[in-house]
Formats: C-alpha cells, sequence, structure tokens
C-alpha cells in the first residue's frame, strides 16, 4: 500500500477533521484562484487602455527626454511628416499618430481655465485609440480637425460651453512669444481621470500648429505595432531607420510612459501579496494544528509501525503524504467554488468603485486565468507541506517505547 | 535445543533505568541472555520487575544505557535507527497486549505491510498474507477491518504480521492478557505449533502462568536482574 492509499484511509477515518481542513484549504485555493484571475483580468483591461492611450512605442527627440512638457515642443521632431513616413514603413508597425503636448489658457470671454492639450491627426487618432469612445456629447474631431477641439466635460463645466460654442486658446510659442486660436468645441470627452478630465483639450495638428506656430514639427510620434508583433525589436528597427533619416532620436517603450499602470498595478500586487500572506497564515496554522492533533492521537499507532520496522523517514513520508492530499482535495473542491462563485460575480453586474486616480469605476469580471490556479494549487501545496512537515518530523522521531505504552 | 545453537540475539551485561521525576529508577541492570533458534522463551517476574523493558531492548525498540544487544552477530547499538528498523523488519516480529493493528487496514492488508516494506512485489504479499492468515484459521476474514474483529481474532492477525516476513524470533509482550482463558489457551496453542513447525523462537514478557506452563524456558525477573534461567 502506497503512502497515499494509507494517507487516504487515515483522512477518511478522521471525516470530520479532514473535511474542516480540506474546507479550509478548498476557501484558500478558491480565493488565490479568484482574485488572480480579477487581478490578471485588470491588468490586461489597464495594459490595454494604457497602450490605447500612448501606442506601444513613442518616439521622441533625445534632448526632450525628461523636459516639461511645456519645454517639449522646443525639442521637438522636425519634419514630423518625413518622420512619420520613416516610421511607418516598418512591416511591425500599424499606425503612426504625431501629437504636440502643449498647455495654456482657454477663455470664453468671460472665464479662463488653464489647460493641458494634446494635437492630434484626428482620423488615424480616432482609428487607433479609445478618443471617440470617450465622447459624451458632441461628436469627435474629423477631418484634419479644422477649428474643432475636444474638452474634457470638467473644463467644460468650468468654462461653461457646450458642442457648437466657440473659445480662445491662448499659448507660448517655442521662441516665447504669446499667440491665441479661435476654436468651436466639437465634443465633450468624460477622460477618466479627474484631474486630466478637468483640463482636457484636444485638437487638430493644423490648429494647434498655428497657435504655437510650430510648422512641420510635433513633440513626438506615438507608434502602434501589429498584434504579436516583438515590441523590442521594432523599436530597434525604428530606432535606426530614424537615425538613418538624420533623426537624434530615443524610441520608448509604453511601460516607460505608463507611471499611472505600474502604480495601479504596484497597488494591486500589494493588496493581493498582503492577502494572499494572510491566506497561507490562516491555512498554516490550521494545518498544523490538526496535523498535530493526528500525530498525537496516533502517537501509539505511529509506535508499532515503527516497531514492526517502518523507517523514520517512512513516518515523515505518511503524514507529509496526507498534507499532500489534503491540499490536492482542496484544490480540486477549491476549483469547482471558483467556478461557481466567478460566474455568480459576473453575472451579479457587480461595479467596483474606481481605481486610484480614475473617475470610473469597473463592473466585476473574473476571468479563469490558468497561471492564478496553478500559482493557488502550488500555494496551497507548499502551505500544507509547510504546516505537515513538523509535526511529521515530530512523529518520525518518537521514541518507540514512548509511543507504545502511549494512552 | 537452545544450548548448542548459534543465538539469533543475544545481550550482554544490559542495564537500562528511567527518570521519574527527579529520581532514577533501574529497570534493567546488568542483564545477559541469549535467544537461540527455536526457543520458546517466557520472561516471567512481578510488575516493575523489568520483563518489557528487556523485551524492548532485546526488540531493538529501545537503547540500553550500557551492555550490547548483538543480532545475528551484528552490534545493535552500533545500528543507525534506519538499520534497526530494517533489522526489526526483516528478523523480528512482534506481537502486542493490545493487538495494535492499524485501524484503517484490513487483516490482509495488516499482514501485508511488514512485506510491502520489504519490497515483496505485491502479488507475492496477497500470496503469502493469505497463507498466513489462512494458517492462523482466519481464512474468511481476509478483508475484514480490526474493528470487526474479536480480540482472539485480532491477536491472530497480529500473529500472522509477525510472520510476515519470515522472522527468526517473535517478541510477544503479554500477547494473552487481553483475551479470555480458552482464547489465550487457543493462541498459545498456535503459537507453539508456529514454533515447532517453522522454527520460530518466541520469547514473552509474562505474568501469566498459563504461558509459563507452556514455555520450554523460564527466565525469571526480580528487580531488574535475571533470578533464575532453567528449562522448564
Amino acid at each position: 500500500m502506497s503512502a497515499f492509499a494509507l494517507a487516504w484511509r487515515n483522512l477518511v477515518r478522521q471525516k470530520r477533521r479532514s473535511f474542516l481542513m480540506i474546507a479550509v484549504v478548498t476557501f484558500g485555493f478558491a480565493a488565490f484562484a479568484l482574485a488572480g484571475g480579477f487581478i490578471a483580468q485588470s491588468f490586461e483591461g489597464l495594459k490595454e487602455g494604457t497602450i490605447k492611450s500612448v501606442g506601444d512605442l513613442q518616439v521622441v527627440d533625445r534632448r526632450a527626454v525628461g523636459k516639461a512638457e511645456e519645454a517639449t515642443l522646443e525639442y521637438g521632431l522636425p519634419d514630423a511628416t518625413r518622420a512619420r513616413t520613416l516610421a511607418a514603413a516598418d512591416p511591425a508597425v500599424e499606425a503612426v499618430l504625431p501629437r504636440i503636448d502643449f498647455v495654456g489658457l482657454a477663455t470664453t470671454g468671460s472665464k479662463s481655465v488653464p489647460f493641458l492639450g494634446v494635437a492630434v491627426d484626428p482620423g488615424p487618432e480616432a482609428a487607433a485609440t479609445l478618443a471617440p469612445e470617450l465622447i459624451v456629447s458632441g461628436k469627435y474631431l474629423t477631418g484634419d480637425g479644422g477649428d474643432g477641439v475636444v474638452l474634457g466635460t470638467g473644463l467644460a463645466a468650468a468654462l461653461n460651453v457646450k458642442p457648437g460654442q466657440r473659445l480662445t486658446m491662448m499659448a507660448t510659442t517655442p521662441d516665447g512669444s504669446l499667440n491665441a486660436v479661435d476654436g468651436v468645441v466639437e465634443g465633450l470627452a468624460d477622460v477618466r481621470i479627474k484631474e486630466l478630465n478637468d483640463r482636457y483639450v484636444a485638437a487638430g495638428i493644423g490648429l494647434v500648429s498655428r497657435l504655437l506656430q510650430s510648422g512641420n514639427t510635433v513633440s513626438k510620434l506615438v507608434v502602434f505595432l501589429k498584434p504579436g508583433a516583438d515590441e523590442n525589436r521594432a523599436a530597434e528597427r525604428l530606432g535606426k531607420a530614424l537615425a538613418g533619416g538624420g533623426y537624434t532620436i530615443v524610441v520608448r517603450h509604453w511601460r516607460e510612459l505608463a507611471t499611472f499602470y505600474e502604480q495601479v498595478k504596484m497597488l494591486y500586487v500589494g493588496i493581493f501579496g498582503f492577502v494572499g500572506a494572510v491566506l497561507v497564515v490562516i491555512v498554516v496554522l490550521s494545518a498544523a494544528i490538526v496535523m498535530t492533533m493526528a500525530v498525537t492521537e496516533r502517537t501509539r499507532e505511529i509506535g508499532t509501525l515503527r516497531a514492526i520496522g517502518t523507517r523514520p523517514s517512512g513516518i515523515l513520508k505518511m503524514f507529509l503524504a496526507e498534507g499532500v492530499v489534503i491540499a490536492l482535495a482542496g484544490c480540486v473542491a477549491g476549483t469547482l467554488l471558483a467556478l461557481v462563485v466567478r460566474a455568480v460575480l459576473n453575472a451579479s453586474g457587480i461595479v467596483l468603485p474606481p481605481p486610484p486616480g480614475a473617475t470610473h469605476g469597473m463592473p466585476i469580471n473574473v476571468k479563469i486565468y490558468p497561471l492564478a490556479y496553478g500559482a493557488g494549487l502550488a500555494a496551497m501545496l507548499l502551505t500544507m507541506g509547510i504546516a505537515s512537515f513538523f509535526p511529521a518530523r515530530r512523529a518520525s522521531r518518537i521514541q518507540i517505547v514512548e509511543a507504545l505504552a502511549h494512552v | 535445543m537452545s544450548a548448542n545453537a548459534t543465538p539469533i540475539v543475544e545481550a550482554s551485561k544490559l542495564s537500562r533505568s528511567y527518570r521519574l521525576g527527579e529520581a532514577v529508577v533501574p529497570a534493567v541492570q546488568d542483564v545477559s541472555l541469549a535467544i537461540a533458534p527455536g526457543d520458546f522463551v517466557a520472561l516471567r517476574g512481578p510488575s516493575g520487575s523489568g520483563k518489557t523493558t528487556l523485551l524492548n531492548l532485546l526488540g531493538l525498540l529501545d537503547r540500553p544505557d550500557a551492555g550490547t544487544v548483538r543480532v545475528e552477530g551484528r552490534d545493535g547499538e552500533a545500528l543507525s535507527e534506519e538499520a534497526r528498523s530494517d533489522l526489526r523488519r526483516d528478523r523480528f516480529g512482534f506481537v502486542f497486549q493490545t493487538f495494535n493493528l492499524i485501524p484503517v487496514l484490513s487483516a490482509e492488508e495488516n499482514v501485508s505491510y511488514p512485506m510491502a516494506l520489504a519490497g515483496v512485489p505485491a502479488a507475492e504479499r496477497r500470496a503469502r498474507a493469505r497463507e498466513l492468515l489462512s494458517s492462523v484459521g482466519l481464512s474468511a476474514k481476509f478483508g475484514v477491518r480490526p474493528d470487526l474483529l474479536s480480540g482472539g481474532q485480532r491477536q491472530r492477525v497480529a500473529i500472522a504480521r509477525a510472520l510476515a516476513n519470515g522472522p527468526a524470533v517473535v517478541f510477544a509482550d503479554e500477547p494473552t492478557a487481553n483475551l479470555d482463558s480458552h482464547t489465550a489457551e487457543e493462541i498459545l496453542d498456535l503459537m507453539r505449533g508456529i514454533n515447532t513447525s517453522r522454527g520460530v523462537a518466541f520469547l514473552f514478557a509474562t505474568h501469566d502462568a498459563l504461558v509459563v506452563s507452556r514455555a520450554r524456558r523460564v527466565v525469571t525477573l526480580h528487580d531488574g536482574a535475571v533470578q533464575s534461567d532453567a528449562a522448564a
């Protein structure tokens, strides 16, 4: 009879206690699997949203790295049309979007509010990003954008403007002079980060170039890659192609630019790590108590097994096997529990509070994430192994004659 | 039979004491004893005379404070715990007062267990366990768990288990103490028959006059020392 078969028999003998222990592992495993699935889904959503916003890669002038936004056009990419053509020629590239980041003051005459602006090529921008989906009133920019602007709903409220109304944007040109252009509010966007929503302006490159007197210079090229493209290799090729074209640029990856993504990810990892640690401690303590009780109750049996020739290592193996069997049984039950809870949660329509800095909550959506299930299994096996080891070692070291005399 | 044969177990100047609070209680003092093949020996003496302690020392279940136990020429005290386990498994059998069967295993599995430890193939284990159980009169109880067996049946399973790996000697600590007199007599007849037919030595620690009356050699202990050692 194998150690596992004997372990199973002993667990069946102690039905109530084994059931309790398996229940602890079941809930621990299900919590791992569900939390892991939820967090993985959140990360994927956040990553997708981030890339939709900042692109897979960004090409900027080498001197612009680390400079404040108002200075970036001073170190912009000149002859942007040629640079865009060079970048778009790469086989891994799906779209190249020129952007100008700028700051200024928006005014309706009666009220003036500072803004953070982005100049875009509206057609490709609408195709590649989520910008049109943010529109809650009016419409997104079309064609070359003309005189149209899109405002964050917070900024629009502050200025008290609606789609169709006019406003004036004032900004400082790279040479330091003040300039102004008039624009028409085309639409209002609900930008999901509140601070940005209160300052957000999007306009066509043409209008902003007139405002900044910047000609064919842009702050950056935002590059979207084809699905499955190798980001690092594409970055390397783009760097070479543009350097060959006479540009002194650097290619930046989306992770370098998405500080928000990394912050939220770290927050989730911290929460998950803490909850996971608490779960592990609960399972370890419960299991250690149960295994210690099992060893104490079966002391005489251990003495008998040792007397008839079971080696100390055999006793150790027998109790470790019980821990492993509990872990496996708990993980099987935990998988079923996790699948049921997942189905209930996903059908519930519960909306979670918005993550830090965001204005919109997330509908709860727990994905089946095999890695989380695998991690849960590994965690429970390790946990039960640790919890079983010390009682098992104690059992293996019991003096035979004392064990045989145990009452 | 025992006088001229090479001993299976040979104890020399064994001493063992226990600590009881502040006091040190000597359980076995300077005992020398040899068990030869085919012996059928009763260790008798009043409670506290050291019968069980001596049995445990001879059976390598405990280590002496002084003296040596040699098993078929090998010094038991020089062996590791693993090696002592292997020696018990292969050369010794044990029968206890309270039967000490593994409650989650059937009669057949209890008998098979020591063979599994010795690496005997499953089919051979099964055949030998059934043969041993049949030889102790339990051919109808192969699949029955210990809690459904009577005291006498349990002790028969324990005897079959003790014989599983073909031991040279079986150590039996008060094997009849939990049995009625009729069953005790049956069990002793069984052991005596095994002793005669298979040549397996038996060493009993006992209070029971019936066991003493069936022994071929009686060793009397008093205060941990051998008082007498004579053929019955």
